[in-house]
């Protein structure tokens, strides 16, 4: 346990690295797939990755800190995403943009993003309504019963820390997030936090009404990074402006300036539905309000509004809450903590940070880390 | 055919279209109920006004069609000025509805006095003006009841059909009263008004791009 007396607490190496042993064991399992591929790219980029994330878990368990070693995986996460994504995007098909007739007929990709929306016309009519293949195919390998498969499996073990240890998207905004040393906008009214539950009852209804996919038509701002319709009309147009706006607005402008998860605090319908699967999930943050002085520094680092002031006097966090560990990290009288459920608050806030972070890290490894290496195989193979 | 055989075609078909009516009425009528946070019964009271502001939208909409002495044109592009004005009426109607809601603990300070007078009364029968405007946006169950009831002899008998299959899909809209069971979680009313907003853009979209059509393509 660390001593709360000292400035910083650190574990000693030879437990760190005892701890760190079976991250780098599944690193290498999970990783070997792409290191045993043809050429030495895939066998650098494998190493490289199973390296990065064994040194970060490492740092984890070293400092007994969470939120800034999980950061690093995650912008990496997110910087490297939309690269390799775009890369396949123009090998398979030369551009970044998707005719409509080759959305209609399954090319896209499925992403996580759009599941909330599919439940309701499923159970209703039985309707897939995003246009993507449900098994993988030669032109869209990333179909839709894998990628749902793997968001339940995850989503049961962590709830909404899906987003802060899966969500390729967060770490874009993430990475602006941490650019700027001291955040400019300071004053952002909390109520638009419910802003994300607004947006996904309204595209759970439009697309019951409509049976399309009504946020990846409108108001997905990672289009922009991603693929998009072509443009070839108003509409299109107007389609590609909004997806711009949002993400220059949500995912830059406004996480540089107030070190906020703009995006997943303002908009991500995905991100709300997921934090229905916090009440599911055994791992919580919460605060032992016998330590607690209200110096409101957890409140200022969460990066997505779910530590208010009813938070300190409950002892819980909000529902929206990723498991990100920046306000069990701020906290300098360590009141706030991690806690498994059913067990009393503050009694082995370390014991329930390892096993949260194994079984985290554990999928951190094998979706993230698999993203991480296949993209670095693209670029060493490019460079080499 | 007789009263009875075309009154029970017709509550055959509004029944077995009903859901898709629930789910193309849905997006505006449970925001709507949600954002008031009302009692069964006051959830109750505005289904009840969504309801007969629809009927009044769809026998407006077939008497105008009958009095202009032509059956219902029912190709595309002849139709999308209907529902082009009701998508940007609905619009209009969500956002002010929202505002109107959002002015209830501000309304002392409201400057304009008749913003504050009018706020509660169209906070009042907002669903009717709404269900009126929905009635119009001839999603594919009207439209299927419209060919039908053009086919019956006479205007009174046209009404009698839609009114009768109005009925059948009434049925499915009754369960959405139990949104009044999530008036117990205060953020409810937030998240709807904030609903409302969004929709509001949404279908103000709809109807600009849908009248833009008519109108470039007439
Ligand atoms: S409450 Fe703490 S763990 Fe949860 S999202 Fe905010 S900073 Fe991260």
């Amino acid at each position: 346990m660390p001593d709360h007396s000292m400035a910083a607490p650190r574990r000693s190496v030879r437990r760190s690295l005892l701890l760190t042993l079976p991250v780098l064991l599944w690193a290498l399992l999970v990783l070997s797939r792409i290191m045993t591929e043809r050429g030495n790219a895939p066998k650098l980029a494998g190493l490289t990755t199973a390296i990065f994330m064994t040194a970060l878990f490492y740092g984890m368990m070293r400092t007994y800190e969470t939120h800034r070693w999980r950061r690093r995986f995650f912008v990496a996460l997110g910087f490297l995403f939309p690269i390799g994504f775009v890369w396949d995007l123009i090998a398979l098909r030369g551009s970044m943009s998707i005719p409509v007739e080759r959305m209609i007929s399954g090319d896209t990709p499925f992403c996580f993003l759009a599941i909330p929306m599919m439940i309701l016309p499923a159970v209703t009519t039985g309707a897939v309504i995003f246009p993507g293949s449900i098994l993988p195919t030669a032109s869209n390998p990333h179909a839709i019963g894998a990628m749902v498969a793997l968001w339940l499996a995850a989503t049961l073990v962590m709830g909404k820390g899906w987003c802060s240890y899966g969500c390729f998207f967060g770490g874009i905004e993430e990475g602006f997030a941490a650019a700027p040393k001291k955040a400019r906008m300071r004053k952002i009214d909390p109520r638009w936090r419910w802003m994300p539950w607004a947006v996904l009852a309204a595209i759970v209804l439009l697309t019951a009404a409509m049976l399309e996919p009504a946020y990846c038509i409108w108001l997905c701002p990672f289009k922009t990074v991603t693929e998009y319709p072509q443009v070839r009309s108003l509409e299109t147009a107007i389609q590609a402006g909004i997806f711009l706006t949002l993400f220059l607005g949500l995912v830059v402008v406004v996480p540089l300036l107030s070190k906020k998860r703009a995006q997943c605090s303002f908009l991500c319908p995905f991100g709300a539905f997921q934090s229905i699967f916090n009440k599911t999930g055994a791992f919580e943050v919460r605060i032992d309000r016998a330590k607690c002085q209200p110096c409101v520094l957890c409140e200022k680092a969460c990066p997505t509004f779910s530590m208010g002031p009813e938070s300190l006097a409950s002892g819980k966090t909000r529902l929206s809450c990723m498991k990100c560990g920046a306000c069990v990290d701020a906290c300098p009288r360590h009141a706030v903590v991690w806690h498994i459920k059913g067990t009393e608050v503050g009694a082995a806030p370390e014991r329930a940070r390892l096993l949260h972070l194994y079984s985290a890290w554990a999928f951190a490894v094998m979706f993230g880390g698999s993203i991480i290496a296949n993209t670095l195989t693209k670029l060493l193979g490019f460079v080499g | 055919m007789g009263v009875t055989a075309l009154a029970a075609e017709a509550l055959a078909l509004g029944l077995s279209s009903g859901p898709v009516c629930l789910a193309s009425c849905a997006p505006v009528l449970l925001p709507v109920m949600a954002a008031g946070r009302p009692s069964p019964r006051g959830a109750g009271a505005v289904l009840g006004q969504f309801l007969a502001g629809r009927l009044a939208g769809y026998l407006v909409f077939a008497s105008i069609v009958w009095a202009l002495g032509t059956s219902l044109r029912l190709d595309a592009q002849s139709r999308a000025w209907a529902p082009g004005g009701a998508d940007l009426a609905i619009a209009v109607l969500l956002a002010s509805y929202g505002m109107a809601m959002r002015a209830r603990p501000l309304e002392k300070a409201c400057p304009a006095g008749w913003a504050r007078r009018a706020a509660p009364r169209y906070r009042a029968f907002a669903s009717a003006f709404l269900g009126f405007a929905s009635g119009l946006t001839l999603c594919p169950p009207f439209v299927a009841a419209g060919v039908r009831a053009a086919e019956a002899p006479g205007l009174g008998r046209s009404l009698f059909f839609f009114f009768c299959f109005f009925l059948g899909t009434a049925a499915w809209f009754a369960p959405s009263v139990s949104v009044a069971l999530l008036r117990r979680f205060e953020p409810v009313a937030i998240v709807a008004r904030l609903v409302l907003f969004v929709l509001a853009g949404y279908y103000g979209y709809l109807g600009i791009i849908l009248l833009g059509r008519t109108y470039f393509h007439a």
